[in-house]
């Protein structure tokens, strides 16, 4: 190897290997952001790839529909008697204890668009809060937004075509108000702890 | 001999699946949107002094039920399968949400909390109602 050549590699490996220890003392810092009890936010928010949805009412559902507040995401199916309405109670008493709807939206995702049309999602959410948007959509759409968020499902098949259940991730996922993952909340989630949490990051105006 | 044999074994699998020796205590059912699947909760409580097997359960005010169980995974992921409780003589089972419960299908009326429904539930051949109160989502 020629020695101009050898150096420009070596600089190129150096810039390299700079970029990565500003990468790593960015990524391995201290959150910025709120400290939280009762769930887990990121080092730094992830990017949400484009998605085109809809909700519950037939409008477009997107990522400009994440702009502006913070989101509180739950994904399942109505066809669903345990997980999901005890997450969407958990929604509906943050909404009444929060009193923040122009702040923190929820939205509860229906990953089982052939069984949830958007009248019966209506139905399903509203009946817990109308603070809550039902959303969904096609199926290739749900599945790049699903990978964009960290959250997995699976149909399972049952005894007919009709009856079959979904394995589904059960955390509520929290966007930024920039549509951006900010962090993530595990069940069983205890309501006192998880307000706290969500006023506190509401108000932090990060 | 035959007859013999096959009146034991039906003794033998009665008398394993004792349903009148199984009670459920703070038996409710929480408040479902109209028309959606809605699931059962409570303490089932074996007072008998043989083991007992819970496989299913029944209603006049629902089309299907069915003994299932929630399990969420190291990953996060939510799953739930139809499954058999089984308990020891003395033993409890605790129901609640995000665990084990009766799920419940196709709704026959509307239920508000407050209203009483009857629920079956079954240990093979034998069965046993019990009364559930609706109670309103939190």
């Amino acid at each position: 190897m020629k020695p101009a050549r050898t150096a420009a590699v070596a600089i190129a490996a150096l810039a390299a290997l700079g970029l990565g220890v500003l990468a790593a003392s960015r990524w391995y810092a201290p959150a910025p952001g709120p400290q939280v009890a009762s769930g887990t936010m990121l080092r730094a928010p992830r990017a949400v790839a484009a998605f085109q949805l809809t909700d519950h009412d037939g409008r477009p559902y997107t990522n400009a529909q994440l702009e502006g507040h913070w989101t509180l995401l739950f994904a399942g199916f109505t066809h669903c008697p345990d997980v999901c309405p005890t997450t969407l109670g958990v929604m509906k008493q943050l909404s009444q204890r929060l009193a923040t709807p122009a702040a923190l939206h929820y939205v509860f995702l229906s990953v089982d668009p052939e069984r949830d049309t958007p009248a019966q999602l209506k139905n399903y959410v509203t009946y817990f809060s109308p603070a809550i948007r039902g959303v969904t959509g096609p199926r290739e759409q749900l599945d790049a937004l699903c990978a964009s968020l960290g959250l997995a499902y699976l149909k399972i098949p049952g005894a007919s075509d009709s009856d079959y259940t979904v394995d589904h991730s059960a955390a509520l996922v929290l966007l930024d108000r920039r549509g951006r993952v900010a962090g993530y909340f595990q069940p069983p989630h205890k309501l006192d702890t998880l307000a706290a949490d969500l006023a506190g990051i509401v108000a932090s105006g990060t | 001999m035959k007859t013999l044999v096959a009146i034991a074994a039906v003794l033998a699998s009665t008398g394993a699946a004792a349903c009148p020796d199984l009670a459920v205590e703070q038996a409710w059912i929480r408040e479902a949107p109209p028309g959606a699947m809605a699931a059962a909760y409570g303490k089932l409580v074996n007072r008998g002094k043989r083991a007992l097997i819970v496989d299913g359960a029944r209603s006049a005010d629902f089309g299907g039920a069915g003994l299932h169980r929630t399990e969420t995974d190291d990953n996060g992921i939510s799953r739930m399968r139809e499954a058999q409780l089984e308990l020891a003589p003395g033993a409890s089972a605790l129901l609640e949400p995000g665990g084990w419960h009766l799920m419940l299908f196709d709704p026959a009326r509307l239920l508000k909390a407050g209203d009483s429904v009857s629920l079956t539930l079954t240990c093979g051949k034998s069965a046993r109602a019990f009364p559930f109160i609706v109670k309103a989502t939190e």
